[in-house]
């Protein structure tokens, strides 16, 4: 097909993942990696390096001296807080562009996939099997990287899209994607993520965030995980225009995420805040 | 033209010309309108739950996040305004959305929708129009001077409520 083609010539186009970021991600792939291990990663990039001290000096953390080396700035904000960094400002053209094809205006997929990212990391504490809270972290934040490649081949589209999912003539949006454009934007950041170089179960949370249950034995955990925090993310008004809501839950999470009605209210409520509260420590004011 | 956003949690009312009140992007989240036409004002409030008795202590800082302590917060307002209690306030719904959910495991939005409703039906009030549930995430703009309640959706353009 013509299209699934060009789509293929845009991955091949798509800015790689800076090498830092890239090693990073690696890093949250491997279960038995230290504090250190990631401090001399981020070491290596100056930029990097001195946007973490900003971040951890900033009002919104405010320590009582300042602090000037990257292992205790992880040991202050968290080796997550460190890899939203990293991944935002090394990634910056996959998330900030604006996504015409979904109607979403620059900056919303990022704050839909921050707010994945920390649904994510909540989540995981519920998971039945024990999951790294920094690998679901990480999950959730790459999620949808393959909605900044397809977004312009839907351009034009959109109101056809949204018809199909109203009017029950596609499954869901995914699948509306799939009859317009021959794939859909989880196949896409899969091939993205392969492109990118990123560790399997970051792939395959890619792959399957709407279709848990095609996801590995070994990774099914995690892929759950990320399937019910990007839910909650939309649910809490955070999704990435069009498609937004447009998606079936997978009631068989039961199996592997361990969470009530109720303490899914209580998370909606709590990834609101932590998410105004991240945004704002870890950006300011300021683009990234 | 001044607009007033209202977040997750917040809510507004005016009565001053010119002034347009708008939230953006109601998911699960309901947003309730308040029109008052003899005043000449509006109100809208954003809710994101149903029920504060989840967490007591966000309900000090920010009741509009729960239906049963946000009415009565933005009733106050209005009536703050110069509303008159047994005026004829019209109420609008929208929002409470879900997911694809055919067991309704998720659907804080259905659960939202009955509580504004219950709270609402306290004060004698009830919804002269709705725009709710589905599978879409809508954002409210309100306007004092005509009262026009109009909703937009991304790939689904603007329609007035």
């Amino acid at each position: 097909m013509i299209m699934t083609k060009s789509v293929s010539d845009k991955i091949k186009e798509m800015p790689m993942l800076s090498v830092v970021a890239s090693r990073l991600l690696e890093l949250s792939g491997d279960e038995e990696h230290s504090l250190q291990d990631v401090a001399k990663i981020v070491e290596n990039d100056a930029y990097l390096t001195t946007r973490i001290l900003r971040v951890v000096n900033s009002a919104a953390f405010a320590p009582n001296s300042p602090i000037t080396t990257v292992a205790k700035a992880i040991l202050n904000i968290g080796e997550k807080m460190v890899m939203g960094i990293a991944v935002g400002s090394c990634s910056a053209k996959v998330f900030k562009d604006p996504l015409d094809g979904y109607e979403a205006a620059a900056g919303g997929l990022w704050d839909h996939s921050l707010r994945t990212a920390i649904a994510a990391r909540e989540i995981a504490n519920y998971s039945k099997r024990e999951i790294s809270a920094s690998l679901a972290f990480t999950a959730g934040l790459l999620h949808d990287i393959g909605k900044s490649v397809i977004s312009e081949f839907l351009v034009g589209n959109t109101e056809m899209l949204t018809d199909m999912c109203d009017e029950g003539k596609a499954g869901d949006f995914l699948d509306a994607e799939r009859t317009l454009v021959g794939t859909d934007h989880s196949e896409v950041g899969q091939q993205l993520a392969v492109h990118w170089g990123i560790p399997q179960p970051l792939v395959e949370s890619i792959r399957y965030h709407h279709r848990p249950e095609q996801a590995s034995e070994e990774n099914k955990h995690l892929v759950y995980s990320v399937h019910l925090s990007d839910l909650l993310a939309m649910m809490g008004g955070s999704g990435t225009g069009a498609d937004s809501l447009a998606y079936k839950i997978d009631d068989n999470y039961e199996s592997f995420i361990d969470i009530g009605k109720d303490q899914l209210a209580v998370l909606l409520l709590k990834v609101q805040e932590e998410f105004f509260g991240t945004k704002k420590s870890i950006f300011g004011s300021e683009e990234f | 033209m001044a607009t007033i956003y209202v977040g997750v949690g917040e809510y507004a009312a005016s009565k001053s010309n010119g002034h347009v009140i708008k939230t953006m992007a109601l998911g699960s989240c309901v947003g309730v309108i308040i029109l008052d036409p003899v005043a000449k004002a509006v109100g809208l409030l954003h809710v994101a739950l149903p029920d504060s008795s989840i967490n007591k202590k966000r309900v000090e800082e920010r009741p509009g996040m729960f239906a049963d302590t946000g009415i009565p917060k933005l009733l106050e307002e209005m009536w703050r305004l110069g509303c008159s209690k047994n005026g004829k306030m019209l109420v609008k719904l929208a929002g409470g959305a879900a997911i694809m959910d055919p067991n309704n495991t998720f659907n804080i939005g259905k659960r939202n929708i009955l509580a504004v409703k219950k709270i609402l039906w306290k004060y004698k009030l009830g919804a002269r129009a709705e725009d709710i549930g589905g599978t879409i995430s809508r954002t409210v703009t309100v306007e004092v001077d005509t009262g026009r309640v109009s909703l937009s959706s991304p790939g689904r353009g603007e329609w007035v409520l």
